[in-house]
């Protein structure tokens, strides 16, 4: 079977068999023989200085054999991009949680123990733990020095805003003049939306083992780009790239949260006293607490609309609290680029937006799954929503007049580059039976979801042996997103062989560079470069049959491909949704799910499929109960059973039903899947809540407290 | 701290150990005894990557100590496949995109292997309410519960 024939079957998971025995060694699992375990001192104040650090006590402990502290780390600060934030803090700490000290020692428990014997005497400052109040003129500059950190990957300097607490800052307008659209509209409305931190909650705690030999640091480590991890550790901890080799084995999830790594600069410290290999897996309530969660939001909307219900021109102010360090984020704007450009998918001929990132001193924020996204869409679908039941027209029409048709202006200042989102809403429209009459308590709601599909740049090499077999070897992992089966799959495809004689091998950074996982780019880059390479070989054969050339090998034969993939696109989904709301309690419960998606060609059936339910229930999660709650700057999640995550008992029926437009610019028309359909989730769910009831819920999560709240104001 | 000696069956073969009173059956399995099969997610009883069957029930390895299963017989993901091969409800797993990333199979399988066990009769309503203790953060559970659906004696 060839190309789309192949991709018609279901696949059998490269990694399904370990995984479903155990037998898959995480990095957790590895057993390094010696290796010493190690534990951080962290800081119970949002902000405060350091006055001392008194380890005595701790050195003391039997089967302690490192102590360090800020003071032993030269100064390093780490970071995906900007690299703010100290490898060990040594004059002030910006967070609870922010690191103080590092014990390595030959227990778990031992380096624990150790870490309640460190005093260290604070003197508390005041802490800024509201955006608004951290860009006020007179609020103190968190980072006073941040001219002097590094930024990583020199596309120019760091980008500025105006007020010193910016992390990341931008102002962007497209259409011309916006002010003179908004004064020809005939109505103009605003409304304003707020969404807490959320966690990606990978269950999967971070892990990493660093030891030395010689003048090479050796990493392994749960981060999804190893390669990005050896250029941020080399540029931090002033090494030579070459020097430092990271090697990961699979990931236990990821959600966007394994794209930052802090524990491994310790741990490079902590090796190169100690001698050993020294190892640290995050506990949960570290996870929870300190470890890059979504940022919370606020974003207010504007407007402008004709006599028919037409936009003619809108705005956004988006504020997202980036915590006290930039480190996070990897994007060159600093900025999670999904909360800019509010209200996609639609035709809008002039807009305005303004969005900023702010440093407090909270924990720092992060990527997580289509960042930005999904605080962005929660607010543009209700804003619309509430914008038709205003002008009397039913949500599903103000969309249907609205929604950008291929080459319309779009809120990014392009064209309209993606699968028919019409098309979309119409089926889902369909599916969920909009216009039948449903009895009181009941109600429908609708939301558009699109995602780019990524772009970038890596290498892949086949090797074909005497035997017929492939092997292909890349620099990419697998953190449970099917990555190493699509690639199968496409070599298997485009050479006409079958799956079973391809294999895959990931290598460690001591190869081609890749980008690693993220910004829902392996199946354009991976997918395309796998194409490309047994495109290559083909050619290289002479175009004859892979068994036929094989067996006429004296040796065998490789082809290596660098692939690089430009091309704009998006995936596109139209959410629909039934629920039930309870007038006397405001519970709500989900009847019915639909998502209708354009992914173009599916490579993997089973994994796309997945990857589409697991997205809903991620996105619910968002929507009914995840709120990483702080208080006085402190997350009050102090372990899992504090931070509601979706079981299943909690999932609703959901119908997922597949478009095709045929323009997928991925291999063989493929698309992105992995970050399209979470972001729709709370909004479709607050559209169908306020359809049921009345109730317009504009804050996350959609609780039965807030849903009786706004009946009441209501009534 | 008392060091006490236990004896038990681990996927059928006998286990003699002696162990502090302290220890961790999470602990004992993954570090002393190599199992590393079983994980470790909160550590406190929630997300049910540990669980364990102990003489059939599922349970949280983390909550256990080693001197509780002294005289009793465990059951890991380790321990489901035959001498022919996987079950067929971990073979379902792969089919019906029961896992991707893989970190809570062992304790999904381990918890659904014991339910179909103990009910193999079980509708789709009860096999959510034995399933609730294993948080899956990848699947949405829908493939989950096709695997377990589609294992089931019929
Ligand atoms: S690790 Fe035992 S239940 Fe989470
Ligand atoms: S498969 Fe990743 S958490 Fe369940």
């Amino acid at each position: 079977m060839t190309g789309p024939a192949l991709f018609m079957t279901p696949e059998r998971r490269l990694d399904g068999t370990d995984k479903i025995s155990g037998a898959t060694k995480y990095t957790g699992d590895i057993e390094f023989p010696g290796a010493l375990e190690a534990a951080f001192v962290r800081s119970p104040y949002p902000h405060a200085r350091i006055r001392s650090v008194d380890a005595v006590r701790a050195r003391a402990l039997p089967g302690v054999r490192a102590v360090i502290t800020g003071a032993d780390v030269g100064g390093a600060r780490l970071g995906r991009r900007l690299q703010d934030w100290p490898v060990l803090c040594w004059d002030e700490v910006l967070f609870v949680g922010d690191r103080v000290a590092a014990v390595a020692a030959d227990s778990r428990a031992i380096a624990e123990e150790a870490v309640r014997l460190i005093d260290v005497d604070y003197e508390e400052l005041p802490a800024l733990l509201d955006m608004e109040a951290a860009l006020r003129p007179d609020a103190p500059a968190l980072h006073p020095e941040s001219a002097s950190y590094r930024f990583l990957e020199g596309r120019g300097p760091r980008p500025s805003g105006p007020h010193p607490n910016h992390q990341g800052y931008v102002s962007e307008s497209h259409g011309g003049d916006v002010d003179a659209a908004f004064a020809g509209a005939v109505r103009v409305f605003e409304h304003e939306f707020t969404t807490p931190r959320i966690h990606q909650l990978a269950l999967e705690p971070h892990a990493a083992v660093v030891w030395i030999v010689g003048d090479r640091v050796h990493v392994v480590s749960t981060n999804k780009a190893p390669f990005t991890l050896r250029d941020q550790m080399a540029a931090s901890l002033g090494l030579e790239p070459g020097r430092i080799v990271v090697d990961n084995g699979p990931i236990g999830g990821d959600f966007g949260g394994k794209g930052l790594s802090t524990d491994e600069y310790v741990l490079y410290f902590l090796a190169r006293v100690t001698g050993k290999p020294v190892r640290a897996i995050t506990r949960m309530a570290d996870e929870l607490t300190a470890m890059n969660p979504r940022h919370a939001s606020r974003i207010r909307l504007r407007t402008g609309v004709d006599a028919t219900g037409r936009i003619v021109a809108h705005e956004s102010h988006a504020t997202f609290d980036g915590g006290a360090y930039a480190a996070g984020k990897p994007t060159p704007r600093l900025m999670v680029e999904g909360g800019v450009q509010t209200l996609e998918g639609y035709r809008v001929p002039a807009s305005r937006h303004e969005a900023a990132v702010v440093y407090t001193n909270h924990v720092p924020g992060g990527h997580m799954r289509a960042p930005g996204q999904p605080q962005n869409v929660f607010a543009s679908e209700s804003h619309l929503d509430i914008i038709a039941r205003e002008l009397g027209i039913s949500p599903l029409e103000l969309r249907r007049r609205n929604l950008a048709h291929s080459g319309d202006p779009v809120t990014s200042g392009g064209p309209w580059h993606g699968p028919d989102l019409h098309a979309l809403l119409d089926r889902a429209a369909t599916e969920i039976d909009a216009d039948r009459k449903r009895g009181p308590g009941r109600g429908v709601g609708f939301a558009i979801g699109v995602r780019h599909v990524g772009t970038g740049s890596t290498t892949i090499t086949l090797r074909l042996d005497r035997d017929g077999r492939i092997e292909v070897t890349t620099g990419v992992g697998e953190q449970g997103g099917g990555q190493h089966t699509l690639i199968q799959r496409i070599v298997a495809a485009t050479l006409a062989v079958d799956p079973a004689r391809v294999s895959v091998r990931r290598l460690d950074t001591d190869s081609p560079k890749d980008p690693g996982i993220g910004g829902s780019r392996v199946t354009p880059v991976h997918g395309g470069a796998a194409r490309a390479a047994a495109e290559a070989l083909r050619e290289k054969l002479g175009g004859r049959a892979i068994a036929d050339a094989a067996a006429t090998l004296l040796e065998p034969i490789e082809v290596s491909v660098k692939y690089d993939a430009t091309a704009a696109d998006h995936g596109a989904c139209a959410h629909a949704m039934e629920v039930a709301v309870d007038a006397e309690t405001g519970a709500v419960r989900v009847l019915e799910a639909v998502v209708v998606v354009d992914v173009g060609q599916v490579i993997n059936p089973v994994g796309l499929r997945g990857q589409l339910e697991g997205g809903f229930v991620y996105g619910l999660g968002m929507a009914l109960t995840e709120d990483l709650a702080v208080e006085h700057g402190r997350i009050r999640a102090s372990n899992l059973g504090d931070y509601k995550l979706p079981t299943i008992a909690d999932v609703p029926p959901l119908r997922i039903v597949h478009l095709n437009d045929g323009h997928g610019v991925g291999p063989y028309g493929a698309r992105s899947s992995g970050e399209l359909v979470n972001p729709g989730v709370p909004a479709v769910l607050a559209n169908a809540v306020a359809d049921a009831s009345g109730a317009r819920v504009h804050t996350l999560p959609i609780t039965a407290e807030r849903v009786w709240t706004a009946l009441q104001a209501k009534n | 701290m008392s060091d006490h000696s236990i004896r038990f069956r681990l996927n059928g073969a006998v286990v003699e150990r002696v162990v502090p009173a302290e220890r961790l059956l999470l602990d004992l399995l993954r570090s002393d005894l190599g199992k590393t099969g079983t994980k470790d997610g909160c550590s406190i009883g929630v997300c049910g990557l540990c669980t364990v069957q102990v003489d059939g029930a599922p349970m949280s390895a983390c909550l256990l100590l080693a001197t509780q299963i002294d005289g009793a017989a465990i059951t890991t993901v380790e321990g489901l496949a035959s001498a022919d091969g996987p079950s067929e409800l971990q073979e379902a797993f792969i089919a019906e995109g029961g896992f991707q990333c893989g970190i809570c199979t062992s304790g999904q399988l381990v918890a659904a292997a014991a339910l179909l066990e103990a009910r193999p009769d079980a509708t789709a309503a009860e096999v959510s309410d034995w399933m609730m203790g294993n948080l899956c953060r990848c699947t949405g559970y829908y493939g989950i519960a096709r695997a377990i659906a589609s294992a089931r004696p019929r």
